[in-house]
């Protein structure tokens, strides 16, 4: 048995089946279905979540790695500015790889990477975004960041 | 009440509607869904372009475990025929053991977990009888389609005038297979109820899969309910009914419990069509002061052995610029390979790749400036009917443009400009897009609180539509948007056309118009009928609408609002439909103009690398009436992102002796990303459209469109090399 903690509440998760990715078991088992699935191959970063604070493909971790490490994803994100400043610069479309944008973005704060938009560019760089919202989710990191 | 009211309303950078569900992960995808019992399918595709399967054999997979059904044409239902739709739909898959392409899905099989499926799916043992194939679009064994819309067009006399022109340009443009790669992974949640279905499903038009899909499985329409209320982008791959979603439907009924099946990244590149490659051959002919003489443009694309593709890339040249001769032609070649499909601006993406490189090369041939000579040749009136246009606002955007970019800073000597070891270049070019709009429908109800909703089975593929039509439908009706709810995604509701060809908004925003004119009527007529109410006797031409009331024009006290009508009568809502057809150009004795652009940009080009950077891009559009300027210029950039991508990145290759997607990954398939798009200045132009009531132009397509030759055109002005095939790589640019 694997105990899973996914935004502070533990999940105990049978894990007879150890090709189960985190990303897999957070959608399919813990129906946490925020966090999307572009890839399957650590390429689009749709499935960013944070592990202990830094970010992590989820789709490149098996979930039995995750004993004992503490999972964000999109659902335990509190009201983060990040979230309204992509509401109100149109950061995205369709949606779908929001989650991972947005959860990149405020890992990205952490790193302090946020300072210019140059660096913005380059460190969101892992997340794709296939309906082309990059200057507006810059836009969005720039904001936040400056009023950190 | 037909005209639109609260204009501020409209154009004002309201925020999307659906975005706080996007930004908290509330947003449902199709791939979101997890049902009771539900099982899952992985698929097994063709490792041959052309052949018939000899053999199969799925014993290890049956054992395997976990497993609850294999599927092959051995034991697969026998479905109907796609029916007849806007385009042709895939037959129902595993209906035989011929292999057409490669990537064909030759089985299914579901088990309990997705995992045990997919390592299922990699046991079964497949020998073929293999076939030589058709991969090459000059294989003279290929068949060709010539015509094939019936939409060659040719007036004037092209010959004679190429003949006599003292200048001529002659030159073949070619584009590459792009992948449309939705970020989204496609799928179906297939769930059988009895004889009722029931599909969560990534598409941009749910009553076209829900119409396949009842006749593959032989059930009536209503019998099949397709929810799409979110899907993860489409850019055209979601415009037919691909044949993993009869897969899914025929495994949850071989089961009986719900089955998903979500498609791998690599099975998107097969399984969902992709944007054709073209081969564009175009002679100009002009003046030696460049006015136009002459346009022949031809092109080349290829289709799948069993499909149909509406792609014309020559019909740009019949409307782009103003020529007395003008011959343009279409051909398709028949090949082994996946299906060709519409991606975002189909046809006009590489047609006018081609034309706006050839006008470039006719500007240098004739010494004019690449700006001037698309000013010159701009045309007043519709080239081929000699029609007005219903508005064109080309010339506003070309001008507007340049004062933003800086065109006039501008050295017009090739690699005269240079930063550091960087050749920088200037590039321009027009767009003309197509236009397009299919019948729609919509039913607008008010509530007895006086607020409304709106429905309609069309999908927001991300473009907005959410919130454009709770807008519109708010401005309509005099309410704040936010008392308007919009229900779209489920062919359930009134029948929706599909989100594509930058034609949704038209369409649904003309039948959403309709529906609240004639809610608004029956509110009136209603009124009249109580002696006591301010409206009686008020013609409905004399009301207007504002703050949830109804009031007689220029007298705001006479009135009453749209909940205190509703409570005398004692009714909880009142509903009305609206439908909308496009308008006849015959009979409004203009030609609809589609969105009208220009796109300026500056590239810098390594001089020893070949390296290639767009270092800022200004992009002017006509759209028409602009609803939501915030959510016109998200769809501005995201077509500015693709155009970046068609013209530096994206190539899908196929290897030429298997049929084989060779790329078909992200780490393989290379579309921008944030650090290769640069500032995007975004502007609009031009006046409400007069070919539809609510005077709108689609803008989800055009933004793509004239990036490439913008940037094709910068590179000649900074390197002095012509590149006339896409994607321009910097291999290209090395001597």
């Amino acid at each position: 048995m694997t105990t899973l903690t996914v935004n502070g509440t533990e999940y105990p998760l049978d894990l007879a089946d150890p090709r189960v990715t985190l990303l897999d078991a957070l959608r399919d088992r813990l129906d946490l279905t925020g966090t999307k699935k572009g890839c399957d191959q650590g390429a689009c970063g749709a499935c960013t979540v944070l592990s202990d604070g830094r970010r992590i493909l989820a789709c490149l971790t098996l979930a039995a790695q995750c004993d004992g490490r503490e999972i964000t994803t999109i659902e335990g994100l509190e009201s983060h500015p990040m979230q309204d400043a992509f509401v109100r610069h149109d950061a995205f479309q369709c949606g779908y790889c929001t989650s991972g944008q947005i959860m990149s973005a405020v890992a990205l704060l952490g790193e302090n990477r946020a300072g210019t938009d140059a660096d913005i560019r380059e460190y969101m760089s892992g997340n794709l975004c296939r309906c082309g919202a990059y200057s507006n989710i810059v836009a969005a990191v720039r904001e936040v960041a400056r009023n950190a | 009440m037909t005209t639109i009211q609260q204009p501020r309303i409209l154009g004002a950078g309201v925020n999307r509607v659906d975005g706080p569900l996007k930004v908290t992960g509330q947003a449902r995808y199709p791939n979101d869904f997890n049902l009771p019992g539900m099982a899952y399918a992985a698929v097994v595709r063709s490792t041959i372009p052309s052949g018939r399967i000899r053999r199969m054999d799925t014993t290890a997979a049956e054992k395997s475990p976990g497993v609850l059904e294999v599927i092959t044409h051995e034991n697969a239902d026998h479905l109907g025929e796609a029916p007849p739709s806007f385009v042709k739909n895939p037959q129902p898959p595993l209906q035989d053991d011929v292999i057409r392409f490669y990537g064909q899905y030759i089985a299914v099989v579901v088990a309990d977990t997705q995992q045990n499926a997919t390592a299922a799916a990699r046991r079964i043992e497949v020998e073929y009888d293999r076939h030589e194939a058709l991969l090459d679009p000059h294989d003279p064994r290929a068949e060709r389609i010539k015509d094939p819309w019936g939409e060659d067009t040719a007036w004037g006399d092209v010959r004679t005038a190429l003949n006599r022109a003292p200048v001529m340009i002659d030159q073949t443009y070619t584009t590459s297979e792009n992948t449309n790669n939705p970020l989204g992974l496609f799928t179906t949640v297939a769930s059988w109820d009895g004889d009722t279905l029931t599909l969560h499903d990534s598409n941009q038009w749910p009553n076209m899969i829900q119409q396949v899909v009842a006749a593959m499985f032989g059930v009536p329409r209503d019998a099949v309910r397709v929810l799409t209320p979110f899907v993860g982008g489409g850019f055209g791959a979601g415009l037919r009914c691909w044949s993993h979603i009869p897969l899914a439907v025929m495994a949850a009924r071989h089961v009986g419990r719900p089955v998903k099946l979500e498609l791998t990244r690599p099975e998107m590149f097969t399984g969902l069509g992709h944007r054709t490659a073209s081969i564009n051959w175009i002679r100009l002919g002009a003046t030696r002061d460049g006015r136009l003489t002459a346009i022949e443009h031809e092109s080349l694309t290829t289709l799948p052995l069993d499909g149909d593709e509406y792609e014309p890339c020559s019909s740009v040249s019949t409307w782009s610029y103003a020529s007395p001769n003008v011959t343009t032609r279409d051909q398709q070649v028949r090949l082994n390979i996946p299906w060709t499909n519409f991606m975002r601006a189909p046809g006009d993406a590489q047609g006018n790749f081609a034309l706006e490189s050839a006008i470039d090369e006719l500007a240098w041939e004739v010494g004019l400036d690449p700006l001037e000579i698309r000013l010159l040749n701009y045309a007043e009136v519709d080239p081929k009917t000699g029609r007005p246009w219903s508005s064109n606002a080309l010339r506003q955007c070309l001008e507007v443009g340049a004062r933003r970019f800086g065109w006039s800073e501008r050295n017009p000597e090739i690699r005269s400009m240079r930063d550091g070891h960087e050749l920088v270049g200037y590039g321009v070019a027009g767009v003309s897009f197509f236009w397009y709009q299919q019948p729609c429908s919509a039913r607008v109800i008010v509530k007895g609180d006086g607020s409304a909703y709106v429905r309609s089975a069309v999908t927001d593929i991300g473009t907005g539509t959410y919130t454009i039509m709770a807008q519109l439908a708010a401005g309509l009706l005099g309410l704040e948007v936010d008392q308007v709810e919009m229900q779209l995604g489920d062919s359930s509701m009134p029948v929706g056309t599909a989100a594509g060809g930058s034609g949704l908004t038209a369409a649904l925003g003309s039948a959403v118009h309709d529906a609240c004119g004639r809610l608004i009527q029956k509110f009136v007529d209603l009124a009249g009928t109580d002696p006591f109410s301010p409206l009686a006797n008020v013609p409905f031409e004399d009301i207007e609408v504002s703050e949830g009331r109804l009031f007689r024009k220029g007298e705001p006290t006479r009135g009453e609002s749209l909940a205190r009508i509703l409570a005398v009568h004692g009714l909880t809502e009142l509903s009305a439909d609206g439908n909308s057809t496009p308008n006849s150009p015959e009979q409004l004795g203009m030609t609809p103009a589609g969105a009208r652009g220009a796109r300026f940009v500056e590239v810098r080009v390594d001089e020893d690398l070949g390296r290639i950077r767009v270092a800022r891009i200004v992009t002017v559009n006509d759209g028409g009436r602009i609803l939501n300027e915030k959510l016109a210029r998200s769809q501005i950039l995201g077509g500015t992102v693709g155009g970046v991508g068609m013209a530096l990145f994206e190539e899908t290759v196929t290897d030429k002796d298997t049929g084989r997607i060779a790329n078909a990954t992200f780490g393989d398939y290379l579309i921008p990303v944030n650090a290769d798009i640069p500032d995007v200045h975004i502007e609009f132009v031009g006046e409400p459209d007069a070919f539809n009531p609510i005077g709108v132009k689609g803008v989800g397509e055009i933004g793509l469109v004239g990036v490439a030759p913008a940037i094709a055109n910068g590179i000649f002005h900074a390197t002095g090399k012509r590149i006339r095939a896409l994607p321009i790589t910097m291999d290209m640019l090395m001597d």
